[in-house]
């Protein structure tokens, strides 16, 4: 009874561990894989510019990311001369289809319609487990090297009337010029990563 | 007499266009870009300073319930908060904050928490600092919504649910608060 105990409590402590695996700023984002909307696999690796890549979960259905996705083309148009290129990630199992890792059909079409940079399809959720992503905007923003320098919200205002902090923007900035970036996470309001029961 | 037969005709016609007319100004907008009035519960406006008052308990359990009328889980979770509240008045301080815009204080929000029937106090926080008032709450929160937090008298963090709360789980938790232990 009690070795059954001993191997349930084990394997609450390995559910646990595994379910909480997250990158902290300063470590190591992976290479990754992952299919883009026509099914065509696309690596970090070849899509990051060379001072980095912002990894930014999206929803189609959000409205918060909706209220930001002027702003995400805006930016990303901003950065990619500078080096650093965006790559969206849905991981809302309710935008993927069930048996393909591809977007519904509706919101390929979205997806087409609003983004200037490539988005992927995160089936299963996986690999925003593996981040620890868990809502919807959320960016992570690697430098060259695959480093995490920042993580977190865009900016203080969903609106877009008044934007005080634009973390991200300023995160970019402080990586370009070779300075500390000051503020190197930042939550905000948003919606919750639909993710697989 | 048929003369004023017509008359008579004409002024039902008239007083039917009135009636009409009047009710769909009331159902409408007033003005151009203004948004729709709706009764409902009284929803007031917290800044951050509202909401640490919140999260002291008076010497029960608190329980908050973080949503937003936009937020499609938060509406689907609602019932259960409605039922929730009904089963524990009196035991526990249940408050539901809304994100909404406060454009909406009036609007959407009153609109939905009527419809839900919910009768809890219901706040809207406005804050310029969505980071300061998330770590207010949690450490564990990054900002998604729904949330729901459930507070020891003490103040310390019971429960905390990311996502929809199902029912039992909540339930079982507030007992564990609520009810004196049984067991020998």
């Amino acid at each position: 009874m009690k070795r059954a105990i001993l191997f349930f409590t084990a394997m609450m402590v390995f559910a646990v561990a595994a379910n909480a695996q997250s990158i902290a700023i300063g470590g190591t984002m992976e290479n990754f894989s992952l299919p883009d909307g026509t099914g065509k696999m696309q690596t970090l690796d070849s899509l990051k510019g060379k001072n980095g890549a912002v990894i930014m979960f999206v929803s189609s259905q959000c409205p918060v990311v909706k209220l930001y996705n002027e702003r995400m083309n805006e930016i990303a148009a901003d950065y990619a001369a500078k080096g650093i290129t965006f790559i969206g990630i849905n991981s809302n199992v309710t935008e993927i289809e069930k048996a393909e890792a591809k977007p519904v059909g509706w919101v390929k079409d979205h997806i087409a319609a609003t983004y200037k940079f490539t988005v992927l399809f995160d089936k299963g959720n996986v690999f925003a487990d593996k981040l620890g992503a868990t809502t919807t905007p959320e960016a992570f923003f690697v430098n060259g090297s695959n480093v995490l320098m920042y993580h977190g919200a865009i900016d203080n205002d969903k609106s877009g009337a008044n934007i005080t902090t634009p973390y991200l923007r300023t995160a970019f900035d402080s990586a370009l010029a070779g300075k500390r970036i000051e503020r190197t996470s930042a939550n905000a309001f948003g919606c919750t990563i639909k993710r697989v029961e | 007499m048929q003369s004023l037969l017509r008359h008579l005709i004409r002024a039902v016609l008239v007083a039917a266009l009135v009636v009409i007319a009047l009710q769909v100004s009331n159902a409408q907008p007033s003005g151009k870009g203004k948004k729709p009035v709706w009764d409902g519960p009284k929803v007031t406006q917290i800044d951050i300073d509202g909401l640490r008052k919140l999260l002291k308990p008076n010497g029960k359990p608190v329980l908050i319930n973080f949503w937003a009328t936009w937020c499609d889980p938060c509406r689907e979770e609602f019932p259960d908060l409605v039922t929730l509240d009904a089963a524990y008045k009196g035991k526990i301080d249940f408050y539901t904050v809304s994100l909404d815009d406060l454009a909406d204080i009036k609007t959407y929000v009153p609109k939905f928490l009527g419809e839900q029937k919910a009768e809890m106090p219901a706040y809207l926080l406005k804050t310029p600092d969505d980071n300061a008032a998330i770590a207010l709450v949690s450490s564990e929160w990054t900002g998604n919504l729904p949330l729901t937090i459930l507070l020891k008298p003490d103040g310390t963090t019971a429960y905390l649910r990311k996502g929809i709360v199902k029912y039992a789980t909540i339930t079982a938790e507030i007992d564990k608060l609520v009810t004196p232990d049984a067991k020998p």
